[in-house]
């Protein structure tokens, strides 16, 4: 019944979705109006399509119909409710059909929103996204089709895969992604369209600027919440390994950002316009590419899915995709050249281009290394990994600029900068590299790269606080404000450059969080009896008991630990091990106590069967939680970049495009 | 649309796509099994008996089957890919009947009361499955998970172990070869 | 500006830019070059004669039976790992992951060295994730059975 169901509502999804298409193109070939409004008709009833198709999946979940394939391979009548709400996207199928829910609303909330924009740009933009829709669709009735018929039907099922069911951040990290993966089709669309109509000027990109914040916030929100999960449930106190699945989240966003900064150097100075369009391209292709790697078991990871026939059609799409964005890029030739021309090498617009060069040079780097392992094996024939050390290597200097970057660009005028407004902006920062790397180098810190993240994080952060300054000084002199209130109407009043300076303080958070945990980590395997304790940085940790427990879902083994503080009780913590399933091999649960200095985390390792004894892995991590912190704050400021403000409704108004501004179209 | 673009376009899309394809011919999750071409690890086990009341007694050994060709498949009752290449097992060793090749089931930690409900409801025993407690044949054969397929010749080697479901075209391009090999009395 | 000092410009940044590419494609190349780790087999592994030693690679295989030596005192781990054809002993130290025992699947990553024994700096359980059976002769909970606490089910 719900097989059926679900089926259906996906096979009309796909057949409306070509249809849609077709119409679009069409309907602007021929100038057509009611073609083109029924391609948006379309997108309309896709996404209601997909919601039934996504709850009717939902509800087989939880009512345990395991005639349904997806809930007889993920379901299970122990699993707790949540959590069974939630496997929806744990396995393969589930995350393809939530997938195309996510891209049915993107598609059609940006055809609704766009729909009074003039001209051919939106229904190519339309027909690109419903391509893309059909595309998944396609795979939801063949290779991954989640609403397969099981005959005969199962009692019960096997449960969710472990490790997923073991946080709650497993319920965050997957929708983030797929909303920031998926948002991304948006401004690709629109550049295909772009590419398509010829309306090559910064329409598109103005039209696209929200989509892509957006995306980009959810995806940068998505890769901090996967690093906090690894670092929660993985048991390994590391938040980033350079595993595949977190490259594939890594590279478009990357992309994403140099992206994000090269768009401004076009609105401002008309340059870059194949650069863009080639960013953004590459950002879709790169999103496609990371769900390939991911869900085709091409690549060895500890998150991939199973394997089958999907990867063929991931090829398939990877390789129509590339192919026709190539043609449309290359066919256009001159019409793409740039208008303007770079002024001065001391202006902000150098600094983004230096900023995309190191952003694609990090994407290739990335790239060249999660696919070394198939090159090495479909070329030489032998099995290979590459290191963590290969990307630390590569990428280190590279992230070194950039945060250096970070606190010059702001800092730099549009142009061409005067030697007077350098001095006056980098005198203070300046200062603060030099004291934060010598006081490094005076406590004993020998890491190049740790003095330099160090000395670079007081300088970029001392230039945007600066920016911060400088701007409510101004309003306070002119206006007669007070500090707090300058300091919040200026960030009001330009949301989209202020936002980006919080975002960049984001940044700066994380940065000083893994250059300390990376360079400061202690850690220390241990085997303690009841009543014994060791030593962890300022704390004693005493081993008080094992013991274990059923819970419904899972059986658990813990440890109870108590953290003293010079003789003191200061806390306790319970590393434990979760068999789910009853599986003998267990999930690991570590305990941390996370305080801004630094975290102590504690895993149980292997213990006695009697409680005589437990090993345990003592790890002290310092700063880590600003790294979390610092995800928050770029969300924060990603979230203030595309509010609509007064004043910008104002500039839209007065600004270039008498189209977008005259319909409100740019949203 | 011009020419030289699509010729740009192709040349750098086809070396990219030819890699995928052949990257995906394998598997980089592979730990090679202790196995393929070296003898197939003997066992002595119980066969499952297919009414609940009924007492197990015959003991199966893969020695007694030296000479002719024999085919084990792991299975269990809570393992969905099971219920997909069963029939097809089961249509292979029907075909195969009359000629020299064994199928073997090997239950993998599972309660035979489920594993006979589940063989029922899929059309009745055709062939033996065995009781394997503790998992100790599994562990012999490097079992990474069910379902998983090893075809023994009659020599008693190893000649192909596949991780993941099978199906007819695939078992009958492995029987053959092998049959040839059977030397009749 | 004009067009020809454009021009010449726009050479001078192509040219730089091939210049800064070759340079970073160099960088890549070598970096990429020297941190490979190769995965093998014991078999494979023996193989290399001379060139199987002190080189990083990851040893996948099953643990032999019987082998397993862990101190909980020193957190000193050995065993060995097979392929079915040969054997390799391996030392660790940390501890073993719970799950560890005769006959897993395990990929170490680390060196051999020239007494003969694999010193691993990583071990990892190699489980599949596709396939879970409910079920078993000793479930945890029996087997761990006498730690749960009292006044709980």
């Amino acid at each position: 019944m719900i097989s059926t169901l679900g089926f259906g509502t996906i096979a009309v999804a796909l057949a409306l979705s070509v249809y849609g298409a077709v119409a679009a193109v069409v309907g602007v070939r021929t100038r057509r109006p009611e073609l083109v409004q029924s391609a948006s008709v379309a997108a309309y009833v896709n996404f209601a399509l997909l919601a039934i198709a996504n709850l009717a999946m939902v509800y087989a979940l939880v009512v345990h119909d395991f005639s349904v394939s997806y809930v007889a391979q993920v379901g299970s009548r122990a699993t707790p409710l949540f959590i069974t709400i939630i496997s929806l996207w744990s396995a393969l199928e589930g995350s393809i059909l939530f997938w195309g829910l996510v891209l049915a609303a993107y598609t059609a909330s940006a055809v609704y929103l766009h729909r009074n924009h003039p001209g051919p740009l939106v229904p190519y933009a339309t027909a690109t996204m419903l391509v893309v829709g059909a595309f998944f669709y396609m795979l939801l009735i063949g290779p991954a089709n989640p609403f397969e018929p099981v005959w005969p039907v199962p009692a019960d099922g096997p449960g969710p895969n472990p490790l997923l069911q073991n946080h709650i951040l497993m319920a965050v990290h997957p929708p983030l992604l797929y909303l920031g993966y998926v948002g991304m089709t948006v401004p690709f669309a629109f550049a295909i369209g772009a590419l398509l109509s010829g309306e090559l000027d910064a329409t598109w990109i103005r039209m696209t600027r929200r989509w892509t914040v957006t995306a980009w916030i959810f995806l940068s929100l998505a890769i901090v919440a996967g690093m906090w999960w690894s670092y929660e449930v993985l048991g390994w106190a590391g938040y980033w390994a350079w595993d595949p699945v977190e490259n594939a989240s890594f590279m478009p966003w990357l992309t994403a950002t140099a992206f994000l900064h090269s768009v401004m150097v076009q609105e401002r100075r008309e340059m870059l316009r194949v650069w863009n369009l080639s960013l953004i391209v590459s950002t879709f292709l790169l999103t496609i590419l990371g769900t390939f790697l991911t869900r085709s078991g091409i690549v060895q990871s500890v998150h991939a899915f199973t394997q089958g026939t999907i990867g063929y059609y991931f090829i398939g799409f990877i390789a129509v995709g590339l192919v026709f964005s190539l043609i449309l890029l290359t066919g256009r030739g001159t019409e793409l050249r740039s208008a303007g021309n770079l002024d001065s090498p001391l202006s902000r617009e150098t600094v983004f281009l230096f900023n995309n060069l190191i952003l694609t040079a990090f994407t290739f780097t990335v790239l060249l290394g999660t696919l070394y392992p198939i090159l090495a094996e479909a070329l030489r024939g032998v099995k290979v990994s590459v290191g963590a050390p290969f990307y630390n290597k590569m990428t280190l200097p590279l992230c070194m600029a950039l945060l250096f970057l970070l606190g010059v660009g702001p800092a730099l005028p549009w142009r061409r900068a005067e030697p007077d407004v350098l001095r006056r902006k980098f005198v203070i920062p300046g200062i603060a590299l030099l004291v934060v790397a010598g006081a490094s180098l005076a406590l004993g810190l020998r890491q190049p790269y740790g003095i330099l993240a160090f000395g670079f994080a007081a300088f970029t952060l001392c230039a945007t606080l600066g920016e911060f300054a400088e701007g409510a000084r101004a309003r306070m002199r002119a206006h007669g404000e007070s500090p707090l209130v300058a300091l919040g109407r200026l960030i009001g009043a330009n949301r989209r450059r202020y936002g980006g300076y919080i975002a960049h303080l984001g940044v700066i958070s994380m940065a000083v969080g893994i250059a300390a945990s990376s360079t400061f980590q202690k850690v220390r395997d241990v085997t303690l009896k009841p009543g014994e304790s060791v030593r962890a940085g300022a704390y004693d940790v005493r081993f008080d008991q094992l013991w274990a427990q059923n819970e419904p879902h899972r059986f658990v083994v813990g440890a109870d630990l108590t953290v003293l503080a010079e003789g003191k009780e200061i806390g306790r913590l319970a590393p434990r091990l979760n068999f789910y399933g009853d599986r003998d091999e267990p999930i690991t649960t570590p305990a941390v106590r996370t305080r801004p200095h630094a975290d102590l985390y504690i895993n149980l390792m292997a213990f006695e069967r009697d409680g005589s004894s437990a090993t345990f892995q003592v790890i002290i991590e310092p700063m880590v939680v600003w790294i979390w912190i610092g995800g928050g704050i770029i969300g924060l400021g990603g979230f203030i970049a595309v509010l609509p403000g007064r004043r910008r409704r104002r500039e839209a108004a007065v600004v270039t495009d008498p189209v977008a501004a005259g319909k409100g179209g740019d949203v | 649309m011009n020419l030289r673009s699509v010729l740009i376009a192709v040349l750098v899309t086809l070396p990219l796509v030819a890699v995928f394809l052949r990257g995906m011919r394998s598997d980089p999750r592979f730990v090679p099994p202790a196995i393929p071409g070296q003898p197939a690890p003997d066992f002595a086990l119980v066969r499952m008996p297919m009414a609940a009341d009924e007492e197990p007694s015959d003991t199966i050994r893969l020695a007694d089957y030296r000479g002719k060709v024999v085919v084990l498949n792991f299975w269990a009752s809570w393992c969905v890919p099971c219920r997909v290449e069963h029939p097809e097992l089961v249509a292979v060793a029907r075909e195969y009947r009359d000629r020299d090749v064994v199928f073997l089931g090997i239950l993998y930690k599972d309660q035979p009361g489920n594993a006979r409900a589940w063989l029922n409801e899929m059309g009745g025993e055709v062939y033996p499955t065995l009781l394997d407690p503790g998992s100790r044949t599994a562990i012999d054969y490097g079992l990474t998970g069910v379902p998983e397929t090893v075809i023994v010749d009659p020599s008693g080697t190893v000649a192909f172990k596949r991780i993941g479901i099978v199906n007819r075209e695939m078992l009958v391009r492995e029987i053959e070869p092998l049959l040839a090999e059977v030397v009749r009395p | 500006m004009s067009t020809v000092s454009s021009g010449g410009r726009r050479i001078g940044l192509v040219v730089g830019l091939v210049v800064v590419l070759c340079g970073f494609a160099y960088l890549l190349y070598g970096g990429i070059g020297e941190n490979l780790v190769y995965f093998v087999t014991p078999t494979e592994l023996l193989d290399k004669g001379e060139a199987a030693y002190d080189a990083p690679v990851r040893l996948g295989g099953q643990v032999a039976p019987g082998t397993v030596r862990w101190d909980a005192e020193a957190l000193d781990l050995r065993f060995a790992i097979t392929d079915g054809e040969n054997t390799i002993q391996v030392h660790s130290t940390g501890a073993p992951p719970q799950m560890f025992r005769d006959g897993i699947g395990v990929i170490v990553e680390g060196r051999y060295t020239r007494d003969g024994v694999f010193e691993s700096t990583n071990l990892m359980v190699k489980h599949s994730n596709e396939y879970r059976p409910p079920a078993e002769g000793h479930p945890p909970s029996e087997m761990y059975r006498s730690l749960i606490r009292e006044g709980e089910s």
